[in-house]
């Protein structure tokens, strides 16, 4: 694996945990909205 | 930030209490708000049944990813190279997508269950559903007492304090905020907790990266790795690592009540979104991690005292700022936190539904309260268990690879209950004993594996493969592929298999588990006439408690009341 693959395959997992961290951060404020909007508890 | 004298650094006593202070102090408050004077006891177990797909991802994400996962993916980095964290966290990640199809079916034919071992009890009786919970019960003992250990070590390793007041501190801040409001509070708290550790993860291994000298660290530590160690298809990884891993695929994810309690929590709409999502997050998480190894193995480092264990923390201390390592030290603190709580929940739960709501209480008068108690005395008992046995400092790997494989023999009689009308209480009762009498002898090597002994052992380890493979392809692609994919799979497997795998006796015996427990059942129950109406299930598993779940004000909250 050359130099280059190699720093690629090490460095792409953080950018895949900053997409979820994204995806999770987006939906859990959803939910926090959407529970004060019906007055209920977020869980 | 103090020298320690073996050239890493130790963050300050006072600097870590501070730390631990603020974290479990900031998610006990967390707990305050959802807290309620009278908790209800279905919401004690599954939080009433409809979490949504955020909390219930976070939850699904932080639970799986524990500090012991850490520090294994970066063992199996430093020890078998650049494809060594795959075969952790990759397989680890499908334990979480390989339980969805099978959860959806679970959660249709027992919308309201708490426990697995609750609709054993409804599918087939008390032996079926007390040897689910007791492996359910073992697991998460080992989980927590590994979280101690890691934790402890942890403090140890980067302060001044001791590893026994290590645990004294992990153990003591994750009951004070579980205890009250038990699975809601771990599930709210996972989710919060996710994004501490995820965060950290996003920041620290780019940084040990450079810190460690970037590509050029690449350049001059390739002489450093073997020929298996820089192949990406290394096949003493895959044998040592992956294939054990991918054997445990199901077993964990049947044999582990953190999930199924998920499986029961989450919105029945949102099981496939979530878990998902978890699977992503998780082998991410793990596999990034991981690779805190593998730049050890290129840096040159060796593990201090030789204990592999150590790898992270000495990254850590050794390439980050004192304000990074106190974000490493929260990342790992609530990786193991998370883990945890989930665990504690899961053995309340377990207490609280299957011994006390179906085996002490007279059928249907189960009270609310004292199963409340159950549940929260459960919660004290398994924490005081977990430091007594982490203060022993017990081998949690080995012993988790022990338990991967109890598991395995559950599995087919588990998953065949809710399919297959023919599965007696008696058949999953034997063929679960069976395949362990088979597994034992082969994974302690009580008999020598030589000769006929080990063609057997080996035949039996194909037709494992077989039922593996099946399985998972049985749940989302249905019995037909399944079989297609069995057959395949056990021809395939056979000619390098047979003469040779029983020289790896991990994988062999949890193969033989899989391998003896499903032919054991299926042979036992085939020809028979036994009959089961599923619908009968979600008659007989209900809520335990009437009380008002949704209604916030009327319950209580602990915030307002202390207002």
């Amino acid at each position: 694996m050359s130099v280059f693959f190699l720093t690629l395959y090490i460095l792409i997992w953080p950018v895949i945990v900053a997409g979820v961290l994204y995806v999770l951060g987006k939906a859990f404020i959803q939910e926090i909205r959407a529970a004060k909007r019906e007055g209920r508890p977020l869980i | 930030m103090v020298p320690d004298g073996a050239g890493l650094h130790q963050l300050g006593g006072w600097t870590v209490i501070g730390l631990l202070v603020l974290f479990f102090g900031s998610t006990f408050m967390m707990t305050l708000f959802i807290g309620r004077k009278k908790e209800n006891a279905d919401g004690y177990m599954t939080a009433g049944n409809k979490v949504g797909f955020g909390i219930s991802a976070g939850s699904m994400t932080a639970t799986w990813i524990w500090a012991s996962s850490m520090y294994a993916s970066a063992t199996s980095g430093y020890t078998y190279g650049i494809s060594g964290p795959i075969h952790y966290g990759l397989w680890g990640a499908l334990m979480i997508l390989f339980i969805y199809p099978f959860g959806k079916r679970i959660r249709a034919v027992a919308p309201k269950a708490h426990t697995l071992a609750e609709v054993m009890y409804a599918r087939h009786g008390k032996s079926s559903q007390l040897m689910l919970a007791g492996s359910n019960i073992v697991g998460s003992m080992v989980s927590i007492t590994s979280n101690f250990i890691a934790g402890g070590a942890l403090i140890s390793l980067l302060s001044p304090f001791s590893f026994t007041q290590g645990i004294l501190f992990i153990g003591g801040g994750i009951l004070l905020y579980s205890l009250w409001s038990g699975f809601r509070a771990s599930v709210l708290t996972d989710a919060i907790q996710v994004f501490a550790m995820l965060g950290a993860v996003v920041i620290i291994i780019p940084v040990v990266f450079f810190a460690a000298g970037g590509t050029d660290m690449l350049v001059t530590g390739a002489s450093k790795l073997t020929p298996q160690q820089s192949n990406f298809f290394s096949s003493e990884a895959f044998l040592n690592q992956g294939a054990p891993y991918i054997a445990a695929v199901l077993a964990y994810a049947i044999g582990n009540q953190t999930i199924a309690q998920r499986l029961f929590a989450v919105r029945e709409d949102l099981i496939k979104k979530t878990f998902i999502t978890a699977t992503v997050g998780y082998g991410a998480t793990i596999i990034g991690i991981g690779m805190l190894g593998v730049m050890a193995l290129y840096a040159g480092v060796a593990p201090l005292d030789g204990d592999t264990n150590n790898l992270i923390p000495q990254m850590a201390a050794t390439y980050l700022s004192p304000v990074l390592l106190g974000i490493f030290l929260i990342m790992i603190i609530g990786a193991l936190s998370s883990t945890a709580d989930s665990d504690l929940s899961a053995m309340s739960s377990i207490m609280m539904a299957d011994i006390y709501g179906q085996n002490i209480a007279k059928k249907g008068e189960a009270n609310p309260k004292t199963m409340l108690f159950v549940g929260r005395i459960t919660m004290i008992v398994a924490t005081g268990a977990g430091l007594y046995f982490a203060s022993g400092k017990l081998n949690i790997l080995d012993l988790l690879v022990f338990v991967g494989a109890l598991w395995g023999a559950l599995v087919f009689p588990v998953i065949a209950s809710f399919y297959w009308q023919k599965v007696t209480n008696k058949a999953f009762t034997v063929s679960v004993l069976v395949a362990l009498a088979f597994f034992l002898p082969i994974r302690f090597e009580w008999i020598p594996m030589t000769g006929a002994t080990g063609i057997i052992v080996d035949v039996l380890s194909v037709i494992g493969i077989g039922v593996v493979l099946g399985l998972m392809a049985f749940g989302f692609f249905g019995l037909k592929t399944a079989k297609i994919v069995a057959g395949v799979a056990m021809v395939a497997a056979a000619p390098f298999a047979i003469g040779f795998l029983h020289g790896y006796t991990v994988l062999s015996g949890s193969l033989v588990a899989y391998a003896v427990s499903t032919l054991v059942c299926y042979f036992m129950c085939f020809s028979n006439n036994a009959t089961f109406d599923f619908d009968s299930i979600k008659k007989r598993i209900g809520d335990f408690d009437d009380r008002a779940e949704a209604d916030h004000t009327d319950s209580g909250s602990l915030l307002e009341k202390k207002a």
